[in-house]
């Protein structure tokens, strides 16, 4: 019987989508980032103090996705960036194809970053490139401190990991430090921001690197 | 998780093969899966499975899959070790910085297709 060699990813469509995605924006001088974490370990949140932080600093469009509803696109929106939304209709993750169909309808003009807020999942979004020049996991600490552990594939593919929810430290059983030894084990290059989006503590510091980054076409 | 997206992916890169190749039928399905590609061997089987009993020329084909071991090379002793739940540790010299060899792999290898015999 016939054999036919193949020897291709099997993501080489989104692969060459996202290349695709990389360039353009990379020639428009625009920074991308994909950010991700479980449900409710505050990316939306964390996006909109960021933005209000780096407004007058640097233009920001956010393209949000989410299983269902457009509620963390209007809060976006609140907070000072071009947004636009995808409802993935069940898909767990967001794809390439999603990110540029979305690109269509954003006004790339005024943007310098491009923040992409992928759905919540520690799993799934860890395999789709977008096309970002850098990803971002966040967890928080009322989640337990034992996600790098459980999910170290997303920690390996991110570059920064942000720890959120510091203000409810002395309410969890929380170990700070083993987060950072777990993340820093599978990924010894990992930049580690420790914040709170409630009380604004070490959002400075992230901010700082993130304008810096965006900057560093 | 995400099993059922990697299959679809699979069973539209194979029937385009398929096309191709003017196969009537595709046989088996030979895959390289890493170990840290976080995909889980019996769910990828499993969403194949199901897909491919939609899917005319792709029905009954049997999914083969090669796993490759997460292996790391020690930027400072140069030894290349195996990789342990992603820590990135070399045994030698303790050392952190290591680039990951294999491991990540997620590619369709090769396809064993019955062809039309009219075509021949
Ligand atoms: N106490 C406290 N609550 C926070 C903090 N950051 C976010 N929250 C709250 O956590 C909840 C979830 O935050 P979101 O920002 O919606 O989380 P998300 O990751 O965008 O959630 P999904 O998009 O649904 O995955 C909200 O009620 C926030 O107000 C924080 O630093 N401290
Ligand atoms: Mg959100
Ligand atoms: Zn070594």
């Amino acid at each position: 019987m016939p054999k036919v060699t193949l020897a291709q990813n099997i993501l080489a469509v989104n692969e060459h989508v996202a290349q695709e995605i990389r360039q353009s924006l990379s020639a428009r001088g625009i920074r991308a980032l994909n950010i991700m974490s479980s449900p409710g370990a505050g990316k939306t949140t964390l996006l909109e103090r960021t933005i209000e932080r780096l407004r007058g600093r640097l233009g920001i469009g956010v393209i949000e996705g989410d299983v269902e509803t457009s509620a963390d696109a209007e809060r976006i929106e609140a907070a000072g960036a071009e947004t636009v939304q995808i409802n993935t209709q069940g898909t767990c993750h967001l794809e390439a194809h999603m990110i540029r169909d979305a690109l269509a309808q954003i006004d790339l003009a005024h943007v310098d970053l491009l923040v992409i807020e992928n759905v919540g999942n520690l799993v799934c979004p860890a395999a789709w490139d977008l096309g970002e020049d850098l990803r971002v996991v966040v967890v928080s600490t009322t989640e337990g401190d034992d996600k790098p552990a459980k999910y170290p594939q997303m920690f390996a593919i991110s570059q920064v990991m942000i720890v959120n929810k510091l203000d409810l430290l002395p309410y969890v059983n929380y170990d700070l430090q083993k987060v950072r030894r777990q993340a820093l084990s599978i990924n010894p290059n990992l930049h580690i921001f420790e914040v709170s989006c409630q009380t604004g503590e070490g959002l400075e510091a992230w901010c700082d690197w993130l304008g810096t980054f965006a900057r560093g076409v | 998780m995400h099993e059922l997206a990697i299959a679809q992916s699979i069973v539209e890169a194979v029937e385009a093969k398929a096309v191709e190749c003017n196969a009537a039928r595709v046989k088996s399905v030979r895959l390289k899966v890493g170990e840290a590609s976080g995909i889980v061997g019996d769910s990828l089987a499993f969403s194949f499975e199901m897909l491919t009993s939609m899917a005319p020329v792709l029905t009954g084909a049997h999914l083969l899959i090669d796993s490759v071991p997460h292996r790391a090379l020690c930027r400072r002793c140069d030894s290349e070790f195996a990789v342990v739940n992603y820590v990135a540790l070399c045994p030698t010299c303790q050392e952190w910085s290591s680039e990951v060899v294999s491991g990540t792999e997620l590619q369709i290898m090769e396809l064993e297709i019955e062809r039309n015999d009219n075509h021949a």
